[in-house]
């Protein structure tokens, strides 16, 4: 077996630095008493380095933009890079709190060469704006050290292999402090000198730990690798560097994430209709924003679109530190749907759907309404607003009604406060309802009012007169 | 001829108004003969038209229902925009009306308004528009005509009969009046490529199911009349 391990020595910042527009130096603190974890290359320029007081590294760079790690996090950041890396291995493994591991002497001949292979991932390191070294080892542990020490090549040899990895200095070795120690007093300095010694001797100085450290090493322990699948579930989150106020700013960094979004469900040959977003603010609840699209929809276009429709109607209540991105419902695509073979016609679904999408995104899922019939007789219920999205309802041929019905109903009858110009037909008496706690007997005429309009009126049991429609 | 008049026409200095030539404007017949001749072949399409009346249930409804049932049942979504009052979908299933392609829409506030309206047109799926958006700016009216020509839909405006003064670049402007027993009569007020001033009247009995003439036989008992 081979093994390719990716060593990310500043992930987080990496991650950070994707999300940000301006290019002022940036450094990751850690600790209580605050420390620069990781500096970025600009202010590594400046001289802040790694281990330096806070307080130093703002004297160096007064523009410095710091950040709090917060714990948890570097593990959703490497869950992201492994589902990228999911796509070019089928197997591979989460090295917390900086690394990844993959197996590749099984996509030899799927690449066409390890030389292939490296090269995939190296190109998916770059487009992904991510600092991480590669080395290749034929055990898991080999492949780590290597790759932490830098020390990496693209090569199946070996010997090769085992000459870097017994020029390892004993400080890279992965061995734990007094280990460390004990083997430098007795006068060795790189790996391949510990090596060398009998197994024997090795147990009896070493700790067990210490020991299978090195057995994993050459192979002659078994490691076992977890193997690690995506979740179901696309979930992205971003940090901002400095509080966002204006929901333009919230674009910038989510359209990224919602191209990520798009190339996962490209990925997965899959759609979904719908999105959740939450913004995150410094104080008080997350903001949830819950956007759905009219149908199955993978275009990080339609998204931002939407995404974009509803900022504009909800101002934000309070500065965002951070946002995230969570689509939990796939839909699998269908063929049938989308444009023609040049790309000029759309279906006419697709567009209802964009338009239904856009609509419902401004006004509310509840203002756009379709009308379906219903079997009553009572007038007010013969009707039912349905979803707009909804499925279509059976045309069944209508049911011959006794009279006729007017275009307008009105919401809810108005007394009528006039006598008549004309009684045009009727009495058409309706007596319906009884079983549901809802009874009518009404008389139901159609007349003309004084000054022209056809009304549909009726007369209740009380003798009172109203107005239930207008023949339009 | 006048030897004045030949001169004056060799020189191409007057114009002979009969050879001028109707601009085609392409139109969604009405389903009603007599009012397609003043119209100049129906409802223009990719424009906006205004019906100036008073209040409902003059035979507004009965005057577009033709071209509605004709563009649903071809697959064309038809938007109600705010209108006054419920449709009613039982007398719609009744004329026939494909009520899958029927769509209401409620806006809160005019910007949501004339934004809905502007989609609704511009989208290959409307067939026809109607709305009723209360009161509008002559530059808002603007903004739809454009938005209309973008799209190839009938939209028809919905509007008080007091607005008739107004200053509108709708292609087509109509005040509705009842006219009579059972009819409507429909005067042009404006019309693009066309003259003004033609009116027709459009008996709409049929509205509320009554034959052509005077109805009869309604049943009246020893009840009370309605109260003035």
């Amino acid at each position: 077996m081979l093994w390719l391990y990716l060593h990310f020595p500043h992930m987080l910042l990496d991650h950070l630095r994707r999300h940000r527009q301006s290019s002022r130096p940036l450094a990751i603190l850690s600790g209580q008493d605050p420390r620069v974890a990781q500096a970025c290359p600009e202010a590594r320029a400046l001289g802040i380095t790694a281990g330096m007081r806070l307080k130093t590294a703002l004297a160096l760079a007064p523009n410095l933009d710091v950040i709090q790690t917060q714990p948890g996090q570097d593990t959703q950041v490497l869950e992201a890079q492994a589902r990228w890396l999911y796509r070019c291995a089928a197997h591979i493994a989460l090295r917390p709190p900086d690394g990844l591991l993959a197996e590749v002497a099984s996509l030899q001949r799927l690449y066409g060469g390890l030389p292939a292979v490296w090269q995939t991932v190296a190109q998916a390191l770059e487009t992904h704006q991510l600092t991480a070294s590669m080395a290749i080892g034929h055990t898991p542990e080999a492949a780590r050290l290597l790759a932490r020490a830098d020390q990496g090549e693209c090569t199946a040899d070996t010997a090769r292999i085992r000459h870097r990895l017994t020029g390892l200095p004993l400080s890279q070795a992965g061995f734990d402090r007094t280990t460390t120690e004990r083997l430098q007093r007795l006068g060795l300095t790189r790996l391949g000198e510990v090596l060398a010694l009998p197994p024997a001797e090795l147990a009896r100085r070493l700790s067990p730990d210490a020991l299978s450290h090195l057995q994993k090493i050459q192979g002659t322990r078994p490691d076992p690798v977890q193997p690690w699948h995506p979740p179901h579930v696309f979930r992205q989150e971003v940090d901002f560097l400095q509080d966002i106020e204006q929901s333009q700013g919230l674009l910038f960094p989510l359209q990224r994430v919602l191209s990520e979004l798009e190339e996962e469900l490209r990925w997965r040959q899959q759609d979904t209709d719908s999105l959740h977003l939450s913004l995150r603010h410094r104080q008080g609840d997350d903001s949830r924003i819950h956007l759905r699209t009219a149908g199955p929809e993978h275009r990080a276009e339609a998204f931002l679109n939407l995404a974009r429709l509803h900022l504009e109607r909800h101002p934000l209540s309070a500065p965002v530190t951070g946002l995230r991105v969570c689509v939990r419902r796939f839909l699998a695509r269908d063929a049938s749907r989308g444009q023609d073979l040049f790309g000029k016609h759309s279906h006419p679904e697709e567009a209802w759907h964009t338009l239904a999408s856009r609509l419902q995104a401004r006004l509310g899922a509840s203002a756009l309404q379709r009308l379906v019939p219903r079997a009553d007789h009572r007038p007010e219920r013969a009707w039912a607003a349905a979803e707009a999205l909804g499925e279509p309802h059976q045309q069944r041929p209508a049911p011959v009604l006794p009279g006729h019905r007017p275009l307008w109903l009105l919401a809810s009858p108005y007394p009528l406060g006039e006598v008549p110009a004309a009684w045009l037909s009727g009495p058409e008496r309706i007596r319906s309802g009884w079983w549901d706690g809802q009874p009518v007997q009404r008389d139901y005429y159609v007349v003309q009012l004084a000054d022209g309009p056809l009304a549909w009126v009726f007369r209740d049991l009380r003798n009172d007169w109203f107005i239930h429609g207008w023949f339009g | 001829m006048n030897e004045l008049l030949t001169t004056l026409i060799q020189e191409v200095r007057v114009w002979p108004g009969h050879r001028h030539h109707r601009a085609r404007i392409p139109a969604e017949a009405t389903g009603y003969r007599e009012l397609d001749e003043p119209l100049g072949g129906g409802w223009p399409r990719g424009a906006l038209t205004e019906c100036l009346l008073d209040g409902v249930g003059m035979g507004e409804l009965q005057l577009v229902l033709p071209a509605m049932r004709r563009l649903s049942r071809r697959g064309k979504r038809v938007f109600w925009i705010n209108p006054p009052h419920i449709p009613y979908a039982p007398a719609l299933d009744q004329e026939d009306v494909d009520l899958n392609q029927v769509l209401v829409i409620r806006t809160n506030n005019r910007g949501d308004t004339l934004w809905t309206l502007e989609n609704c047109l511009r989208a290959p799926v409307t067939g026809l528009v109607l709305a009723w958006p209360g009161g509008l700016a002559s530059r808002e009216i603007r903004r739809l005509q454009l938005a209309a020509e973008a799209g190839r839909s009938v939209c028809i405006l919905f509007r008080d009969r007091r607005q008739a003064s107004q200053n509108s670049p709708a292609a087509l402007r109509l005040q509705l009046t009842p006219d009579g027993y059972l009819g409507l009569n429909i005067q042009v007020l404006k019309r693009r490529g066309g003259r003004p001033g033609q009116s027709c009247t459009l008996n709409t009995a049929r509205r509320a199911g009554l034959a052509q003439t005077e109805a009869s036989g309604v049943v009246q008992g020893p009840w009370t009349v309605p109260r003035e």
